[in-house]
């Protein structure tokens, strides 16, 4: 494999393109005549503003999740309301019964040290394989293993209310194929991952981004429903690149 | 840049109104995409959408007004990230950009998902070239680069093929039966495709978004493809126009309603994609790469001048030709290059030049629905009476749209118009004419009916009956009848 060089330049060079665009502007000078107030908020302002978030969500959570559950049902998630750890359990193996999916793949979140389905679906002859690197498994033997399952299962880093969206946050552990390549996936949803719009949940990754030194990983994905097209006539059809059937468990 | 046949609007606009095939299609995108925007917004209601569209606009101007500003703190941010930004003036220079990426890194096979602007380069025959297999992804994008077509619209580039015309294009290419099912020719292409995205080494992405704050590109689709074009490769290159900046991640969220709603009518779509940056070393999966390229192409044009500088906040969601009445008659591939519609009708004049495409905005009757459709409220009536403005008055002969004729009849017409005697004049003539008409026997340039004219017999009339009807002088005029009114009352 060809190492890349880094930090080639390619195309024009920075400098220039800029000139030319502040030239097309009719401009002189660099920086914003008025500063934009969203860029110049501090980490404490930030921090203040989540604050308030996580104290909004705590007294609305229960017509949250009610919100989600709704939201998340007209984006084209199937919704199971668990009461518990063993009810959702259940449901995930009448899925994968139903489903005929004899490989599953999940990834290594903690809401699995919570809702343990390991043994449970490996109870019903399914295998089951962890989707985390190591020195057995390589990125190439998980990604065949991803292509064979019939199901994948995640956690959630959030679900958001107002659109009824998942949102996970690809790192170790955690996949970007585990929720896109099988054709069924579940997701499990903690009442404590739920936000209620998309303000709130960017104001949260602006507020780790900074935290965290101007770094918040390398991807971030909203889910919503079923993979879908209407390329053809307009007619849609679900699960053209992505899973075909979504299932959306919230625990609680 | 692909061929440019914006000249040919009128033999082309007039050939797709006679397609039957073509018209059930467009009907579709009216009853499809419309009903369903409008439903969409009834949902939140108008005082909270005019708020976001308001929003939305505001953060458009604020950011191509400081352009400079964020594309250097883009650069700055996708750089810390471990990302590489490019800058390329020109179709060409992107193109090679993308180009010495493939054959630096040993690139076979590349996947794309939807990009305008990729179209607007035309960046595939390129790749095709130095031996990279190029395979579009999105699925109205892989019908037409079956079909060797180009996107009739910003959303569904397929619309005009009926499935019949999709079930015969796969039996040519793929050789399979004739299967006209649509839900079996999707998941045809699935299959195809699954194989190529594991297969692939670079994927190529479009970008909806770019995030100034921190260096991410946004991604807005349905189908997946988005996601394993910049998950299953080892290299992605996002691909966009630099006009594509916002500020900051917290600007997003007015972008994710208005968008979704205005091109689908969907509250959201089934994936939002966030990439910032090539997968970190822990992570389980993701491109070893990352890069930007983030075009020119005539764009400083349009920021150049005031009058039009708005034309850059467009999020390319296709609400403006989802309702244009022109759109819906003519179809997309009349307009003759990439940008179909009334925003094509500003947009490809300044990336391709006036004089190339003076018709198109002439190809509106500023009826100003796609104003009132915009979710960033770009005033596109304003600017195509600008670029008339422009082209009628240009002083290079080529690219003048009023030839002297026609503006002999408008001074002629100022005439008539400001002399209340001439006016009464030629109104007696004109009807004496529409008279003496039924003598003339086998020949009537009126409608049965007698209320229009369709083919006046002589210039400049006869010009304009053309592809349109004028109304017949009626029996009484305005004048007339007043003054009649008038008089009654007087008595």
């Amino acid at each position: 494999m060809t190492t890349p060089e880094t930090n080639e330049t390619l195309g024009v060079p920075k400098a220039e393109f800029l000139q030319s665009v502040r030239q097309a502007l009719g401009r002189e000078d660099v920086p914003p005549a008025e500063p934009y107030p969203r860029l110049t908020e501090t980490q404490a302002e930030l921090e203040d503003q989540a604050a308030q978030i996580r104290r909004r969500l705590e007294e609305n959570l229960p017509a949250l999740l009610d919100k989600l559950a709704e939201m998340a049902a007209l984006g084209g998630w199937k919704v199971h309301r668990a009461s518990g750890v063993e009810e959702a359990i259940g449901y995930i193996e009448s899925v994968a019964r139903e489903s005929g999916a004899t490989n599953i793949v999940r990834s290594a979140q903690d809401v699995f040290d919570q809702v343990p389905v390991d043994a449970a679906l490996t109870n019903l002859g399914l295998k089951v394989t962890t989707v985390l690197r190591d020195e057995a498994n390589t990125r190439e033997a998980l990604r065949e293993e991803i292509r064979q399952a019939g199901i994948g299962i995640t956690g959630a880093d959030y679900a958001l209310a107002e659109t009824g969206s998942l949102i996970i946050l690809p790192r170790r552990g955690l996949s970007r194929l585990v929720s896109l390549v099988p054709p069924v996936h579940i997701a499990l949803v903690r009442p404590e991952e739920v936000l209620e719009s998309l303000d709130d949940l960017f104001l949260l990754r602006r507020l780790e981004y900074h935290q965290r030194g101007g770094e918040m990983g390398s991807y971030l994905n909203f889910i919503t429903g079923p993979s879908r097209t209407a390329d053809i006539e307009m007619t849609i059809v679900e699960g053209v690149h992505g899973p075909k059937e979504v299932h959306m468990v919230i625990l609680g | 840049m692909p061929e440019i046949k914006t000249e040919q609007f009128f033999a082309a606009s007039a050939a797709a109104m006679k397609n039957p095939k073509l018209r059930r299609a467009l009907d579709r995108v009216g009853s499809g995409f419309d009903v369903a925007r409008i439903s969409a917004i009834d949902e939140v209601t108008p005082e909270v959408w005019e708020q976001w569209r308001q929003q939305g606009r505001d953060i458009k101007v604020h950011t191509i007004e400081h352009l400079d500003y964020y594309l250097d703190l883009l650069y700055t941010n996708v750089t810390a990230a471990g990302g590489q930004l490019h800058f390329a003036n020109d179709a060409s220079q992107a193109n090679e950009i993308v180009a010495h990426i493939a054959r630096t890194r040993n690139v076979k096979v590349a996947t794309k998902s939807k990009s305008m602007v990729s179209e607007e380069l035309e960046l595939n025959p390129v790749l095709e070239a130095i031996g990279v297999e190029v395979w579009e992804t999105d699925l109205g994008e892989y019908i037409i680069q079956l079909a060797k077509e180009t996107p009739s619209h910003l959303v569904a580039p397929a619309l005009h093929k009926s499935k019949e015309d999709v079930a015969e294009l796969f039996t040519e290419k793929l050789g399979i039966p004739y299967d006209e099912d649509i839900f079996h020719m999707a998941a045809t292409a699935r299959t195809v495709l699954r194989d190529k995205f594991m297969e692939a080494d670079l994927g190529i992405s479009g970008a909806n978004f770019v995030v100034a704050e921190t260096g991410t590109l946004v991604i807005i689709t349905n189908e997946g493809n988005g996601r394993l074009c910049t998950s299953a490769p080892r290299i992605h290159i996002g691909i966009t126009g630099m006009e594509k900046v916002i500020p900051s991640m917290q600007d997003l969220a007015v972008f994710l309603r208005l968008l979704p709603r205005s091109a689908t009518g969907q509250r959201i779509t089934s994936y939002v994609s966030m990439i910032t940056g090539p997968r970190r070393s822990d992570d389980e999966d993701g491109p070893e790469e990352f890069h930007l390229v983030l075009v020119d192409n005539g764009r400083s044009r349009m920021l150049a001048d005031p009058a039009l500088r708005e034309a850059l906040n467009c999020i390319r969601c296709g609400a403006c030709l989802n309702i244009c009445p022109v759109y819906q008659r003519i179809g997309g591939h009349a307009y003759g290059w990439v940008y179909p519609g009334p925003i094509g009708a500003v947009v490809s004049p300044m990336l391709i030049g006036l004089k190339q495409a003076k018709e198109l905005p002439q190809a509106s009757s500023l009826c100003g629905a796609c104003r009132e459709v915009c979710p960033v409220k770009i005033d596109i009536p304003r600017m195509l009476l600008d670029l008339r403005h422009k082209s009628a008055e240009s002083p290079d002969k080529s690219q003048r749209s009023a030839k002297a004729a026609e503006r002999t009849v408008a001074r002629l017409y100022a005439m008539l118009m400001s002399s209340p005697r001439l006016l009464r004049l030629a109104v007696r003539c004109g009807r004496f004419l529409q008279k003496a008409e039924r003598f003339i026997p086998f020949f009537s340039p009126l409608s049965k009916d007698g209320k229009w004219i369709k083919n006046a017999p002589l210039p400049p009339l006869s010009k304009w009956t053309r592809s349109r009807d004028l109304p017949t002088l009626p029996k009484q005029t305005f004048h007339e009848v007043w003054q009649k009114e008038l008089s009654r009352d007087d008595s």
